[in-house]
């Protein structure tokens, strides 16, 4: 699956339309911009690190299979160690290996389609010249700018949940770039979390704040920034990592997963009359101000009864007998 | 946490010339030096004999030792003749007419004295002024400070040059180390007498500087530093004063009297010897002797505000707090610019909830003593406290952290009201509502609360209808109750109140831990093997010295042999002579009565009577663990075959020979079945029994183990997951409800218990615990709030329901679980009703 035929990326708004369908296995369209994840896992130092980086890499990694519709093809997930799971992983991180994935990923995608990195591990160094660890030389935030500059047109979400990597969204922030890092400069060098809680906001609901069927990335960032929060308060520590990203604009509108297009028209019906009392509830949501509580409430309970019922409809038409 | 005895600092403390050498040590050769040896011994008589015969030489000194014993008008005629003539030590002259100014209560005479003496070593710019001259400008500074804190900045940088010019010097020491103290600077006090003692082993005023910081510190050598202070100077009047006030601190007030009466003997005019009587008297309720102290007082004093004020400083540390105000206010009536009287005032009035009289006063105070450690930090708790929510729960008033306010008060609003019913019906008493508690999510603050400063070990604390406690949030999760601790210190706003204030620390204690465990099971204080230890070995303090451990402990573990020795006490007057008992001692006590007048009306008995009862009562009780147990000698962890029980076991566990530690173990529980900790014989048999697949045994054991241990979080949570896999809803239900009690945050927990709540048909509990997984702030907050919004709709409560879902579809209108959740509501609205 991918998203929706449309120029540009898959906007949000779009995926709102499209949320209901996506919910069964409704036919799906053609031509969908694909979806392409690199995930690299760095030098881990310790046992539980290593362990801790591939648990965020393998969540992503199968929620990319299952449920975004990535093609084995369009996922790499490069680790130090490649024996820990060959399965899933696909050769070992190296600067070199690296170079090559994004160089792959310039050959393979096309202007729309979006593109995931994930980068793992401890990071060191500042400005353009912040790097990741890996197992040989270690790539800056320089040589990432070079390897994404060959991607231009594609959407690109890369994230650096390394330590020590909040230099990477001044180096790498530009136009269809998204660059979340998991500190806000080179000096929060302490063990990072948000790894972790990024990858499981990525892979649930439960940042899907507005219970949409979507996970956006700015939901996931989100997600994932409060999370960290409430861990480090949790264990009454001070917190020294402060995750940041770059375009939230942009943010908004880039989510995984994929909706599909009904080609039912009672299902299609259904959609537009929902689309229209969506937009009867946004504007009556801005008017919230101007009218008195109780007609406010009663116009909002019939808005929403109105659209599920239409929700309900469309669940009915999506497992009842084909017209 | 105990706050120093300030007017020892001030003039009354007379220094005298010294030399090469402390006082009362070597040969002295000079008519001065012998007069300071005897001075420094307390043989005044002689050392003013001495100091007449010395002619104007030593006029100084003849002052000084005048006014050691209290002879202050023609102290003053020798110190005025002295300065006027510039005469030998004139200066330390003029210092002591400033204190001696200051110490009568005329602030404007000691600003004069005290501003010419600081002006001509300003102008000099220390030029020709010897070491003892500076510490004379430094005590000067010191009298200034009262209105400027320059002068205080100005007092240490003068003391400081003193030590320099003359390291052998003791007075700029002394009077350093009072001043870091008096600012409650206590560590800087410490290492400054420490400095002193060094230089001068046997100085009774060095001694005494340090036996000030012991007491400020709680801690119980205090007694032994202020008893070397006096053997070595019997006539040293501060030294009596504070011996007095920890003997008025553990409730012994018939020695804290006679303190008293031997430093008026040697100095009628001691204001803080008269305070001291005065303390005692009206803590014994003893009208007539405070009124002869008071008269004792204002007789010697124009304006004696150091009278009320220590009274009210010291009744306070005896939880008199509303008297405290009153008399905190006579004495700012007395002198509305002391920054002591101001202290003491706002202190007492937040301690009973007066809040914004209490800031104002303080904020005063702080203004003219900017240094003052506890008024500053109680300031930046106000402004902290500010920020803090309040919400309003029937009787009470729960002040917390904005972010987990209403978790904590969705628990403790029920638990409270609970708590003030029950205990109402077991005393027959009502405290005035509403009662408010404070719950802090920093312990540094709670601590501040209570005592000023940080570093306080205790969990909470009640001042009668104001409460203040750690959130459970301050600490790990698994280290205390909060449930327990609230409703032990609720106990306590019932105790004190039908009291008067006036039931002894001990018995306070003992009844809000008994109530501890009578309110649920597992809750509050119980016996351990080291209380059996030290039980044992005799090393327990008796009923009528009970106090001591709780102000001034022999050992660390003593505190809470005490909370637990008082509890037992209490348990068994109440099984031998029923509650009424305990509430007629009570009374006994809000009527005036002594201690022994309390026993022998309520009970029959005296101390001594009740020691032996209780004594054979206690060791009978534990009887079958006492025979296992060795008698602790004070040293090192107990020992005997209960302890080899539970080691062996242990062994063998970690060896993986579980059949004979099943064995080891069952007998150590069976023979002392309440042991809780880590190495726990139930504990470890829970883990055994479910490492060999057997939960229903693990389930069995924990049960035991988490109704004697409250804090037993993670054993409360195995349990709940056991018996909820055995079926045992009602059981794991318990547990997870216990585990609210020991920490409330765990979202995961709020979310099965409400599962559960619904399984079992229980909707008021599924409800609370959806309602506590929004307080708990989750990530996934509309599909919390949807969950809140289902049960609703499960126990029948519609139209919260709907008002539920419709609140999350304003927000997520996509959100497809709530949109059906809105169409089940709409078919099952009743024909015709509208909402």
């Amino acid at each position: 699956m991918g998203l929706p035929t449309a120029p540009g990326v898959g906007v949000k708004r779009r995926l709102t339309v499209f949320a209901a369908v996506a919910l069964s296995s409704p036919p799906v369209s053609a031509q969908a911009p694909a979806t392409h994840v690199l995930i690299v896992s760095g030098l881990s130092g310790e046992p539980r690190f290593a362990a801790a980086f591939h648990d965020a890499a393998i969540a992503v990694c199968d929620a990319a299979k299952a449920r975004w519709g990535v093609a084995d093809s369009n996922l790499v997930y490069l680790s130090e160690d490649p024996a820990r799971d060959p399965a899933r992983i696909k050769g070992r991180t190296t600067r070199d290996a690296v170079a090559a994935a994004f160089a792959r990923l310039a050959r393979r995608t096309a202007p729309g389609d979006i593109v995931f990195a994930l980068l793992l591990g401890h990071g060191s160094g500042q400005g353009s010249d912040s790097r990741l660890n890996l197992p040989g030389p270690d790539p800056s935030a320089a040589d990432f700018d070079a390897w994404l500059g060959p991607l231009a047109g594609r959407t690109v979400v890369l994230v650096n949940a390394a330590t020590a990597s909040g230099d990477f969204v001044a180096a790498l922030g530009g136009p269809g770039r998204v660059i979340v890092t998991a500190t806000k400069s080179a000096f929060e060098r302490n063990e990072s979390v948000f790894a972790g809680h990024f990858a499981r906001g990525l892979t649930s609901a439960a940042a899907d704040a507005d219970k949409d069927d979507r996970v956006t990335v700015l939901e996931a960032f989100q997600y994932a920034r409060g999370e960290v929060a409430r861990q480090y308060e949790s264990r009454r520590l001070l917190q020294t990592e402060h995750a940041q990203l770059s375009d939230s604009a942009l943010a908004r509108t880039v989510a995984f997963g994929t909706a599909a297009l009904p080609t039912d028209p009672r299902i299609a019906a259904l959609l537009a009359e929902r689309r229209v009392l969506e937009a009867e509830l946004d504007a009556l949501r801005r008017r919230k101000g101007t009218l008195d509580s109780l007609s406010y409430e009663r116009e909002l309970e019939r808005l929403l009864l109105e659209i599920a019922s239409r929700t309900a409809a469309i669940r009915a038409a999506q497992t009842g007998p084909k017209p | 946490m105990s706050p120093p005895v300030r007017l020892a600092a001030l003039g009354l403390v007379l220094c005298f010339a010294e030399g090469n050498g402390p006082a009362g040590q070597g040969v002295p050769q000079s008519p001065a030096e012998r007069v300071r040896a005897l001075a420094g011994a307390g043989r005044l008589a002689e050392a003013e004999r001495l100091a007449r015969e010395g002619g104007p030489s030593l006029t100084v000194a003849l002052g000084e030792v005048l006014l050691l014993r209290g002879n202050r008008a023609p102290a003053e005629s020798a110190l005025s003749l002295a300065v006027r003539n510039l005469l030998p030590r004139y200066r330390s002259g003029h210092a002591a007419l400033a204190e001696l100014a200051a110490g009568q209560g005329d602030r404007d005479l000691a600003r004069v004295r005290a501003g010419a003496l600081a002006s001509a070593y300003d102008r000099s710019t220390g030029e020709g002024w010897t070491a003892e001259d500076q510490t004379a400008a430094g005590r000067a500074y010191v009298i200034l400070g009262a209105d400027d804190p320059e002068a205080v900045r100005a007092a240490l940088r003068v003391f400081d040059a003193a030590i320099a010019a003359d390291s052998t010097l003791l007075e700029p020491r002394i009077r350093l180390g009072n001043l870091f103290l008096d600012r409650y600077e206590a560590p800087d006090a410490r290492e400054t007498f420490e400095r002193a003692l060094e230089r001068a082993p046997g100085d009774p005023r060095v001694r005494l500087g340090l036996a000030r910081v012991l007491a400020f510190e709680e801690r119980s050598e205090a007694f032994d530093a202020v008893r070397q202070s006096l053997a070595a100077n019997p006539a040293l009047v501060p030294a009596q004063v504070l011996l007095g006030k920890l003997h008025l601190d553990a409730e012994s007030y018939d020695s804290a009297v006679a303190a008293g009466a031997r430093a008026l003997a040697v100095d009628s005019t001691a204001l803080a010897a008269w305070a001291l009587l005065g303390a005692a008297a009206w803590l014994r309720g003893d009208s007539a002797s405070f009124r002869a102290a008071r008269e004792g007082a204002y007789r010697k004093h124009p304006k004696p505000v150091e009278f009320p004020g220590a009274i009210a400083e010291w009744i306070a540390r005896h939880r008199r707090y509303q008297e405290a105000v009153r008399l905190a206010e006579e004495a700012v009536a007395l002198d509305p610019e002391s920054p002591q009287a101001l202290g003491v005032l706002g202190i007492n009035e937040l301690r009973t909830g007066v809040m914004d009289s209490g800031r104002a006063h303080l904020e005063r105070a702080f203004a003219r003593d900017p240094f003052h450690v506890w008024y500053k930090n109680t300031l930046d708790l106000l402004d902290q406290l500010a920020r803090f929510r309040t919400i309003t729960a029937g009787r009470f008033r729960i002040v917390a952290p904005p972010r987990e306010a209403e978790l904590l008060a969705l628990y403790l609003g029920p638990l409270l009201e609970e708590a003030y019913d029950t205990l109402a019906a077991r005393y027959e008493y009502r405290p005035p509502t509403p009662v408010r508690i404070e719950l802090y999510d920093q312990h540094a603050d709670f601590s501040v609360r209570t005592a000023g400063l940080t570093g306080l070990g205790a969990l909470g604390v009640s001042f009668g209808t104001v409460l203040a406690m750690d959130a459970p949030s301050a600490r790990d999760p698994g280290s205390f109750n909060w449930g327990s601790t609230a409703w032990h210190e609720l106990a306590h706003t019932f105790t004190l109140g039908l009291s008067g204030h006036r039931v002894p620390r001990w018995l306070s204690e003992g009844l809000s831990v008994l109530e501890e465990r009578r309110a649920r099971p597992g809750w509050g204080d119980g016996p351990t093997v080291g209380f059996l230890a030290a039980l044992k070995g005799d090393r327990l303090l008796p009923v009528g010295r009970l106090n001591e451990g709780f102000v001034r402990p022999r050992y660390p573990a003593e505190i809470q042999f005490s909370y637990y020795s008082a509890s037992l006490i209490c348990e068994m007057i109440e099984q031998q002579w029923g509650r009424p008992a305990l509430v007629a001692m009570l009374r006994g006590y809000r009527d005036g009565l002594a201690t022994p007048d309390v026993f022998r009306s309520v009970l029959g008995l005296d101390p001594a009577g009740l020691e032996t009862r209780f004594s054979a009562w206690v060791r009978k009780r534990f009887a079958e663990p006492l025979g296992s147990l060795s008698p602790w000698d004070g040293k090192g962890p107990p020992q005997g075959e209960l302890v080899d029980l539970i080691r062996e076991g242990q062994t063998l566990l970690a060896a993986g020979r579980q059949e004979e530690a099943r064995t080891q173990l069952e007998r150590a529980a069976a023979i002392f079945p309440d042991h809780a900790g880590d190495d726990a014989p139930l504990l470890l048999l829970a883990r055994l029994h479910a490492d060999r697949g057997d939960p229903r045994a693990a389930a069995e054991a924990l049960g035991r183990y988490t109704g004697i241990d409250e804090s037993a979080l993670e054993a409360n949570r195995m349990e709940a997951e056991l018996r909820e896999r055995l079926g045992d809803l009602a059981g794991s239900r318990r547990a997870l409800e216990r585990m609210i009690w020991i920490s409330p945050y765990d979202l995961a927990n709020h979310e099965r218990l409400a599962g559960i709540g619904e399984r079992l048909g229980d909707h008021r509990l599924a409800v609370r615990e959806r309602r506590a997984a929004i307080a708990a702030a989750p990530a996934d907050l509309l599909e919390a709030r949807y969950q809140l919004a289902r049960t609703l709709a499960l126990a029948g409560e519609l139209a919260a329901a709907r008002r539920e879902v419709l609140a999350v579809l304003e927000t997520a209108p996509g959100f497809e679980k709530a949109q059906m959740l809105l169409l089940d509501l709409a078919r099952r609205r009743p024909e015709g009703r509208e909402r």
